[in-house]
């Protein structure tokens, strides 16, 4: 195949910014080419300038052999069709098309001619004296494409054409779009942030991302080979896990050592290993390569998409005390007040200055007046000290109404998990049955009054808590003691299959060798 | 629907009081002989036939006619290409030279005019181009503004098409930018011919006092002679120029955006 655009260290910033870092890609005669990539990544930029309607800051644009960078856009020989479609609305659908053949000053025989083979090519016989301001998008996307396409270009430049149709049509253009491009045999350039639209059409696809390219290659291999986690990530669904490349053909993720076909490796050299969704069976779980269990299920039409837990995160039990608190009366001042024992973390009184108002919120301290109105809390006393043991609380209003609770100073244990580098921790609780009944998000809930958190150990930046395990009806507590455990996710794999399953079913997973892929850890720049 | 309707009473009361009664007060006093009884009317077309058999009025009339049609096109020619011009400015300079166009229009045309009038003395001029000058300068913001609102709501994505399809800027502009600002064309044409074939302030300021256009001939049977009857219907023959004048703008306009 012939080369026909060649770009060469395309640089270009808009005030300051830079969204093209370098760009060198070739583009060779009758591709169908896809610039892939989230907005702002620079492929609509790169279209443009190559369609002549942006200057670059460096580089060079060579095209069919001739440098083109002091071409002006109507000398280029290549065609837009643009996002909006841009139709003329002054003139009719014929006319639209024919535009660019009258400024070439054809014959009208001819021009008409031309129009009509267009017209047929996107399915739009007789809809030449059309409004194309009444057309529905489909129709106008059509005719935008003929009015580009009767210029005979050696080059058609697509910018996100599909974006503002619907789901069905969209489909319906993809196909209609690659079959035109067969048929004229002429290279297009697309340019889509859809992944799917990518895979489904494209010849080559260049995926690009923040002003450069990340990988450039056929459907197939960016699907299957991704160089990196970006690449992998904005193609498909996936999998991914940090991993060591033991040796050749040898890598080793969630501690264990697998088989695959990778190579070319520093011994040891720390990767992301890629598994994609369908490529795992799901089988008994004495056959599996991993065992686990079924944690959700999500019907998606032809298969189901499963997140199997593997291995189950950290956890830390703490116990939930359920005790009937009667509100204090003041029947003098007309007021009510109620209070909670609560337990506190001396490391908490050290490291953070506990305000007034922190006491208030962990007690749940709250008071009403006759009519139902809640009153603030000004006066607050403690003899609190950070170092474990009992201590009292105080709470009042301004009319005197005082409750007093008991404060559990407390060192808990932290539960580290230095392997997964997480560490969890919670408190026990005092709570009233009302508490939980009233409770609209019971798992959030017990979340914050058990302060339930994870964190990582090396940079302590917090990891989410993604279960919360107890034994009890909500709706119908009684006072006792119960047990909640709350941890971090788990490794937790997302795992197609057409087979049926349901959440806590324990299965296996199969994968070959072949279907690990090994990725070299990107650069951080 | 309905309740919408019913907030638009008044103004149909006004138009009632306003618009649609004078009018007819005009229609009755074209067609009926002066020296009427309050209450009997005698019907005729006189009126009419007296304004047509002299060659004088229709002197006046032809007159009036060029001079309103000449201000319009030269009012075009100056103000296509500075809408243009302002249209491609930067939105805050747009919004400036808006501002200074419209500028002269705060100032009371009386005033405006006494100025000129002044300016003109030193120069040589005929009667006809000291009137036509006034009223160019006079009704030129009108053109402007029309044609710059139509230029500046074009979608530039349609120019960037035009090259994309090998039109060049000059091309672009023929094929694209003229043919789409058709509509503030014609909005800017009617709001200058208009003013211009009735204006009486100017002609009788710039003109000089033997210079008499159909809204000086209207003024002086309404104040001068007294003469209602036959002043309405020179009110009433301009006025059916005019609308005739408008319905062919439209029929153009409409086969303009037909082809």
């Amino acid at each position: 195949m012939r080369k026909l655009i060649e770009f060469r260290n395309i640089v270009k910033s808009f005030d300051g910014q830079v969204v093209l870092k370098g760009v060198n890609l070739n583009i060779y005669e009758n591709e169908f080419v896809t610039l892939l990539g989230p907005s702002g990544c620079g492929k609509t930029t790169l279209l443009r300038i190559l369609g002549g309607f942006l200057e670059q800051d460096e580089g060079t644009v060579i095209f069919d052999g001739q440098c083109i960078d002091n071409v002006p856009p109507y000398r280029r020989e290549i065609n837009t069709v643009f996002q909006r479609y841009a139709l003329f609305p002054h003139l009719n659908v014929f006319e639209n098309i024919a535009f660019g053949l009258r400024i070439k000053k054809l014959g009208n025989d001819i021009i008409s001619q031309k129009v009509n083979r267009m017209l047929s090519l996107v399915n739009l016989e007789g809809y030449g004296k059309r409004n194309v301001t009444k057309l529905s998008g489909g129709q106008q996307q059509r005719v935008a494409i003929a009015r580009a396409l009767v210029n005979e270009p050696n080059v058609l430049l697509l910018d996100e054409p599909l974006g503002a149709l619907d789901l069905k049509l969209r489909k319906e253009m993809q196909r209609e779009l690659k079959r035109i491009q067969q048929e004229v045999g002429i290279t297009f350039i697309f340019v889509t942030h859809d992944q799917e639209e990518a895979l489904t059409m494209s010849d080559k696809i260049v995926v690009m991302n923040a002003g450069s390219i990340e990988q450039i290659g056929t459907p197939l291999e960016i699907y299957n080979e991704p160089v990196n986690t970006y690449v992998a990530r904005f193609i498909g669904e996936s999998n991914i896990m940090d991993g060591i490349m033991v040796s050749d053909y040898k890598v080793r993720f969630d501690d264990k050592n697998y088989e695959c076909v990778d190579f070319g490796f520093r011994p040891d050299e720390p990767v992301d290993v890629l598994i994609r969704p369908e490529d795992f069976r799901v089988v008994k779980p004495k056959d599996g390569v991993m065992r686990g269990e079924v944690k959700s299920v999500l019907f998606k039409g032809v298969h189901y998409e499963l997140m199997v837990e593997t291995r189950t995160g950290t956890s830390k039990t703490v116990q939930m005390h359920v005790v009937t608190q009667h509100d204090i009366v003041n029947k003098a001042a007309g007021e009510k007040i109620s209070a909670n024992d609560f337990y506190v973390d001396s490391d908490d009184l050290i490291n953070k200055t506990m305000t007034d108002q922190d006491f208030i919120s962990i007690a749940n301290a709250q008071a009403w007046d006759d009519a139902d109105r809640d009153i603030s809390l000004p006066h607050v006393t403690h003899n609190i000290e950070p170092r474990p043991g009992i201590y009292s609380i105080t709470f009042g209003t301004e009319k005197k109404t005082e409750v007093t609770v008991k404060v559990y100073v407390v060192h808990p244990e932290y539960v580290e998990d230095p392997q997964h580098n997480i560490g969890i921790s919670a408190l026990d609780f005092f709570i009233t049955p009302d508490e939980i009944m009233e409770s609209m998000a019971i798992s959030t809930d017990l979340k914050t009054w058990a302060s339930a958190e994870a964190w990582n150990l090396e940079d302590d930046s917090p990891v989410e808590i993604t279960d919360v395990k107890f034994d009890f009806d909500p709706a119908a507590i009684q006072e006792g003691s119960y047990d909640i455990t709350f941890s971090t996710r788990g490794r937790v794999y997302k795992v197609e299959t057409t087979s049926a399953h349901e959440a806590g079913d324990k299965v296996g997973l199969l994968f070959g060798p072949d279907e690990i892929h090994v990725m070299h850890k990107a650069v951080v720049e | 629907m309905k309740s919408f309707f019913r907030m638009s009473y008044p103004y149909i009361l006004w138009i009632a009081v306003f618009i649609v009664a004078p009018m007819f007060m005009i229609l009755l006093y074209a067609l009926t002989r002066s020296g009427n009884e309050t209450l009997t009317f005698t019907f005729t077309l006189d009126n009419f036939s007296r304004f047509f058999s002299d060659p004088d009025f229709i002197r006046v009339l032809l007159t009036s006619l060029r001079i309103a049609l000449f201000t319009t096109v030269f009012c075009l020619l100056i103000g296509y290409p500075a809408a243009l011009f302002v249209a491609n400015l930067s939105d805050r300079a747009q919004t400036l030279m808006t501002l200074l166009l419209t500028l002269p229009m705060w100032i009371n045309m009386l005033l405006k005019t006494y100025a000129w009038r002044g300016i003109l003395l030193n120069f040589d001029f005929s009667s006809e181009f000291k009137v036509f000058i006034g009223m160019v300068y006079d009704f030129l913001p009108f053109m402007i503004i029309q044609i710059h609102t139509a230029i500046a709501k074009l979608d530039p994505n349609l120019l960037v098409a035009a090259h994309d399809l090998g039109a060049n800027t000059w091309k672009s502009f023929v094929k694209v930018t003229l043919p789409l600002s058709v509509p503030g064309i014609i909005s800017g044409i009617t709001l200058v011919f208009l003013p211009a074939v009735s204006s009486f302030v100017i002609p009788k300021m710039l003109g000089g006092g033997d210079y008499v256009l159909i809204g000086n001939l209207i003024e002086i049977y309404f104040q001068q002679t007294g003469d209602w009857n036959f002043g309405s219907a020179i009110s009433l023959i301009m006025a059916l120029i005019i609308i005739a004048a408008m319905w062919a703008t439209k029929k153009l306009d409409r086969s303009a955006q037909e082809d």
